[in-house]
Formats: C-alpha cells, structure tokens, sequence
C-alpha cells in the first residue's frame, strides 16, 4: 500500500523524492531482520504437549430471552473442544472478568492470571425475522490481540450446528486444521438380547445427539459409509436371499439398489468425488473388487483373483486404492491403482490386517491389526512403513476418519459389556473418548462436514 | 637398644610434632564464592571461543567517558568552536542568492574573525617553533643567548601572554558513557552463559510451550525469533519472527512460540551475565517430538 505509492511513476523526480525512494526502500530492506546478531541462541526442541487452556465464558444473549440459549451454545462448544483432547476449557468459577459486551476488548490481564492463552466471547441472538445470528470473537490472550471473528445466520431449530460451526472455527484458527465439529456419524445401532439382536441404521451429530434411524431393524445391516463428498450414505443389507448394497439419500431418504449383482455385494465405499461405489463381489470361493458409475451403472471389474479382496478404499486423491487381501496367505493390505492392475503389498508386520481405510489427509492409511488374540487399531504410512498401534484390546475394529484426518473413530467390544460402543482417538493414541449412543453401537462412519 | 629406642622416641616425637602442625584445625575462613563449574568436552570449547568469518564486525571500543555531551562544563570552549560555523553559514546563505556582494562581503568578515590577542598569540607561537626545528637544539630553555624575548621583553606584553581562560577541567565527552573500561565483561567470566544456565532456560521455554503437534509435516516446521530482554528477565519488546511461512501450519506453529515466549516472562537468568543475554535467538522446532 505505502509501498504501491511509492512506486506510481511521478513526472518529475526530484531530489527529495530520491531520498524518499531511497528511505523506502532502506524500510523495506529493515523489515526483515535476517542476520541474527544475538550472542545466544537456544533451541527448544519439544514441548508440553498439552491441552491449550482456553477461557469460554458464557455467550451473551442479545435479548433477554436469548441468555439460556446462549448457556448452552457455550456448553456444547466447550464440549466440542474438550473431547478433541487439544484444549482444556478453565473452569467458568476461576473467571475474574464478566463478559458483557462482546464488542469490547476484554481486560487480557483478568484472563492471562488464570493462565488462559486464548479466550472465546460470543453472543446469541434472535433476529426480528426469527432466525439465530451467532456470533463470536477469539482473542489472543497473551499476545493481546483478536485472532480472528465470525458471525453465522440459521433457523432456531439449528442451534446446535451454530455451535459446532463456531467451535470449528476455533479448533482451525489455534490448530491450523479444519474442524470436524460440524458433523454427523452413521452407524449400526444394537438393541436386544444378543441371540436375536435388532441392528438398525441410525445417525446422530458427532457429540451424540439429534439420534435418528434410518432402518427400521427388519433386515440386518453392515458396514454403512459416507460419501466424502456428499451427505450419502452406503450400505450393506441382508433383506431376502443375498445380502445387497444399498444407497440411501440422508436429505432426501430416499433408498436404492446398487446394482443387481449375482452373489453376495458387500463393503461397499464411495470414491472421493462421489460419483463411483467400490465394493467386492463374491463368486464361489472368492470375491474380487469391482467399481461401478453411479451415473450409467457400468461395472468394471479391478482385481481377479483366486484369493479373498474385500475391504476397499481410495485414495483422497482417487488414484489409488487400498484393499485387504489374502493372496499371500493371511489377510494383508494391498495399494493399486484405480483401474486395477498389479497390486502391492504395503503391511508385512506379523498378524493380520484388514479394513484399511486411507487418510482424508493422504498421508497415512488406517487398519484393524489382528495379532496374538487381540484387536488392534493403528495407522502406517501409505508405504506401509511407521506403523503405530492406537489402541489394542479384546475387540476392535472398523476405524473411520474424521474429515479432517486427526481423529479416528472406532468400535470397542469389551469382554463381558454384552455388546460394543463407539470411541474416537487421535492420532497421537493419547485421547481416547468414548462416543454417546442410546444403546449398544458398531461399525461408524464419519461423515464429511455439513457445512 | 638405646641407640635404636632414642632414634624411634626421635623419629616418633617428629611424626607426632609434624601432624600437630600438620592436622592443626584452621581458624575459621570465609566460605569462598561456590564457582560453578561446567565439565565440558575440549571440542565444547573450541567451539565457544572460536570465531566465525561471517561474524558481525564488533564495533570498536568506545572511549571512556564521563559524560554525555552537551554539557555546561564546555561553555568555555565553547566560543572559538561556535563563531567559526557561524562564519561559515552566512557565507553559504549569501553564496546562493548572487555572487555579486561575494567579494565584499568575502573580504569583510575575515578581518572581524581575528582575535588581536589570539594573533598575538599566534605569532608569539609561531616564532619560536620554526627557530626550534631549524635549530634542533635539544634544549632549547637552558640556552643563554635567547634573542626573541630579551629584546622584546615587555611589563606590558606579560599579560597579553597570560592565558586569560577561566581555570577548567578536563572531561572527555562522547554519545555513550562507557562503564566498561576492558573489553571483557565486568565480571571477567566469558562471554556465554553455561550449558547448564542455557538448559535451564530452555526448560523454562519448554513448559510455556503448547506446539500444535497434530500439524501435518509438524517435523519440517520450524520458527526462530530474535528476543530481546530487559534486565528483570521481562520482554523488552515483543518477539521478532526471524522468518515467515505461508502456509496456515506455520501461523499457528509461530503463534503458539511466541505465546509461550511471552507467557513465560520473567526469565531467570543470571543477571551477570545480563549483556549476554539481553539480546537471545529463540528456535523452536519439534524434533524431539517426532524422535528425529
């Protein structure tokens, strides 16, 4: 700007011009400080790898009516950020400064005494027109400064996600990541005595509310996923004879076939761009992968061979694809491309793996690991090198991503609970959370954000 | 046997008389200063003392001082010093407008300039120290024959020779008093904090420190900042980025090192040492994390 002046071209230069050229550039040159002239220097190499205090005190209502309304925005939003295991939300008891006015600079010193580096101030309010105006600010609290502010317009009955999306804006400005707040899980819900268990398909939001089924628990169901691209889902159906994979439209509910294939169709999985479903076909003792276009329903066969290919996924790119194969005796994860061809091995650690699912982020793929009689969740490189395990215990299975490809969500079968729930862990396998579901709960499916 | 019992009564009174002397408690002293002592390898400390081509050129010393300038004490100096700028102004403001007054205006305020006791005092310095070289007489008040003064001695003249200035001392003016006479730091120890001071700041950082570990590539991020610190261990100013990145990771991965920067404040250092580490390099980075 200062600079653009500068450099508009004058008729005249005279002398003093010059010399402001001259000290602007001397500026421009002083602005960057690359020598370092220090005596000292200290590398700090790590550090406390903790939950980033933050202060959210209660969002101010706009109007009377709006404060209670508010209260439990500020809930869920402390909620969010707690469980993602990367902030520590201050005890609202320890706060010294009563938020009032979000317009207003707080007093960051009230807020750096009880040690809190950042601080949400928000307010809920309801427009003449009946909609919800959300708005917030986060602020810096020890470099003093407004890091960033947001508002959001929505109808009264999407409080919640008002909430989700403000807490996802905090989550992307302190972390650099998108958020994954504003989200919804699909999976198969499990009620009943465990002879005659009634698996029925229901969704709910990413923290456990707004539950809600899809299926009504006649036939079984299995192995739902998202679309990474749009808010369907896919799903495999014992109904009369084989099982089928299905398609069902979350906004629209509206139910289809995908395909009409002889044998069994099952693991199905939607290609990035939403438009192909993967899934394996069995014929006889095998079963090999065939991808088919939504669009014109063609089917185009990926692998044939005499072994067991299950358990596809893309790459986030939709390049390649990852599977799990038992070619080489025990079941393995394969990468090939996204027409086929050859295939090459990626796990050789001891035991079996299957249900790779590839990172939302491309850098790593997710695996269930069976080895020694115990299930283990844990991530490796697309190379198969750098494997970790996450969790490891009596019963676990069928990791899914979280969009943004921080946080796995999994289902734990406890010895002697009497069925499995749904937990979520990070990355680093240190935050593990146990998911909310009204009765017992399997095979999660993360979707996209709504937003 | 006697011979051989009054060697061994000797040898025995000797040895008993030696550790008397020997073993006698000392009055008591004062505890000598604890040093601290760093043990390090002979690489450590080539490394600590050698020099670096791309080194900073050190300023050179400053002169001792006083006092800052500008002060009363140069009044009487002051007088010679000012006319002669004063001269040279008015010549150059009336140099621009025309160069028709120049000669006039030239030719008259030199003649003004002149200081008739000043010139007296000029030309009586100014004789003799010609005859002197010429001369090169090696002592030069012992001769007999002066000619110069004798004829020209004068009751009169004596006072003309008298230094008329006001009695005046000598103080040498600079732009920065320099406390520091050697080159060294007051305290004589060298010119780095220790290993064990060095880890103990960093510790102190380290705590502060909440990295974003979950970034994607969080090993190849890296942030250094220039810090500048007053002498109580409080930032003197805020943080200064040594470079920037663009890509979202980087704004976060710097933000959080400088809150941790200024969240730790005060640091403790020693404040010996304070002209060492008034100005630090700060490079957060998080190998140790990834084990790399």
């Amino acid at each position: 700007m200062r600079e653009n002046d500068l450099l508009v071209p004058r008729p005249l230069i005279t002398r003093r011009r010059l010399l402001a050229l001259g000290a602007g550039a001397g500026a421009l040159g002083l602005g960057w400080p690359r020598s370092a002239l220090a005596a000292v220097r200290v590398e700090i190499t790590s550090g406390d790898v903790q939950p980033m205090p933050i202060a959210i005190p209660d969002f101010v209502g706009g109007t009377p009516g709006d404060t209670e309304a508010a209260r439990s925005v500020t809930q869920i939003i402390a909620g969010d950020l707690k469980r993602s295991g990367l902030f520590a939300p201050i005890d609202p008891a320890a706060y010294i400064e009563k938020i009032v006015n979000t317009d207003a600079v707080p007093r960051f010193e009230d807020w750096r005494a009880i040690n809190a580096q950042a601080l949400l101030t928000g307010r809920l309010t309801r427009q003449p027109d009946g909609r919800l105006k959300g708005e917030f600010r986060l602020w810096d609290v020890f470099a003093g400064q407004q890091l960033t502010g947001q508002q959001y317009f929505t109808t009264p009955d999407m409080w919640r996600r008002v909430a989700h999306i403000i807490a996802d804006g905090v989550y992307e400005r302190l972390t650099g990541e998108k958020g994954y707040f504003d989200t919804r899980i699909v999976f198969v819900d499990e009620t009943g005595p465990k002879e005659r268990r009634i698996k029925r398909l229901a969704i709910m939001d990413q923290d456990g509310a707004n539950v809600g089924y899809i299926t009504r628990g006649d036939d079984l169901v299995l192995t739902p996923r998202f679309s990474t691209s749009d808010q369907v889902i896919t799903y495999m159906s014992y109904g009369q004879g084989d099982p089928k994979v299905y398609l069902y439209n979350t906004k629209t509910r509206q139910r289809d076939v995908v395909g009409n294939f002889p044998g069994m169709s099952f693991s199905p999985r939607f290609s990035p761009n939403g438009d192909m479903v993967i899934m394996s076909l069995q014929q006889g003792g095998n079963s090999n992968l065939f991808a088919m276009d939504l669009r014109s329903r063609a089917t185009t066969r990926l692998t044939d061979t005499a072994a067991i290919d299950t358990a596809p996924c893309y790459s986030p790119d939709g390049g390649r694809i990852c599977f799990e194969s038992d070619r080489g005796g025990r079941p393995q994860i394969y990468v090939m491309g996204r027409d086929g061809g050859p295939a090459q091995r990626v796990s050789f650690g001891e035991g079996s793996y299957s249900t790779p699912v590839w990172s939302p982020r491309g850098d790593a793929i997710a695996f269930t690991k069976q080895y020694q009689g115990q299930f283990a969740i844990g991530i490796m490189g697309i190379d198969g090198r750098n494997e970790r395990i996450l969790t490891s215990g009596f019963h676990n299975e069928g990791p899914t991503w979280a969009p943004n490809g921080r946080v796995l969500m999994f289902f734990r079968d406890n010895a002697g609970a009497g069925g499995p729930s749904l937990y979520t862990i990070d990355l680093t396998g240190r935050n593990e959370q146990k998911v909310p579901t009204p009765s017992f709960a399997s095979d999660p499916a993360w979707s996209p954000l709504l937003s | 046997m006697r011979k051989s019992l009054t060697i061994s009564a000797v040898v025995h009174a000797m040895v008993l008389l030696w550790s008397l002397i020997a073993f006698a408690p000392k009055a008591f002293e004062k505890p000598v200063d604890s040093v601290p002592v760093d043990i390090i390898s002979a690489s450590d400390f080539s490394r600590m003392v050698a020099g670096s081509r791309s080194a900073p050129k050190a300023p050179a010393p400053k002169p001792v001082v006083d006092k800052v300038g500008e002060t009363k004490l140069t009044d009487n100096s002051a007088p010679k010093v000012v006319e002669k700028p004063e001269v040279i102004k008015t010549a150059e403001k009336e140099a621009p407008p025309e160069a028709k007054p120049e000669p006039k205006r030239e030719a008259k305020p030199t003649p003004p300039k002149t200081d008739p006791i000043a010139e007296a005092l000029k030309k009586e310095q100014a004789k003799p120290e010609p005859k002197k070289e010429e001369a090169k007489v090696p002592t030069p008040p012992h001769r007999p024959d002066p000619p110069k003064p004798q004829p020209k001695f004068d009751a009169v003249r004596i006072a003309a020779l008298l230094d008329k200035r006001d009695a005046q001392r000598q103080t040498s003016l600079g732009e920065i008093i320099n406390h520091t006479p050697t080159l060294g730091s007051p305290k004589g120890s060298a010119p780095t904090l220790s290993q064990n001071e060095i880890d103990a700041l960093r510790a102190q950082i380290r705590r502060c420190w909440n990295p974003p570990a979950g970034a994607a590539n969080a090993q190849d991020l890296r942030v250094d900042m220039n810090v500048k610190l007053r002498i109580d261990g409080s930032l003197a100013a805020a943080p200064v980025l040594l470079e920037r990145g663009s890509s979202p990771y980087f704004q976060v991965f710097a933000e959080s090192a400088l809150r941790a920067v200024e969240r730790c404040q005060p640091y403790s250092l020693p404040v010996a040492k304070y002209e060492v580490w008034k100005d630090i390099d700060l490079g957060f980075r998080l190998d140790d994390l990834y084990g790399g």
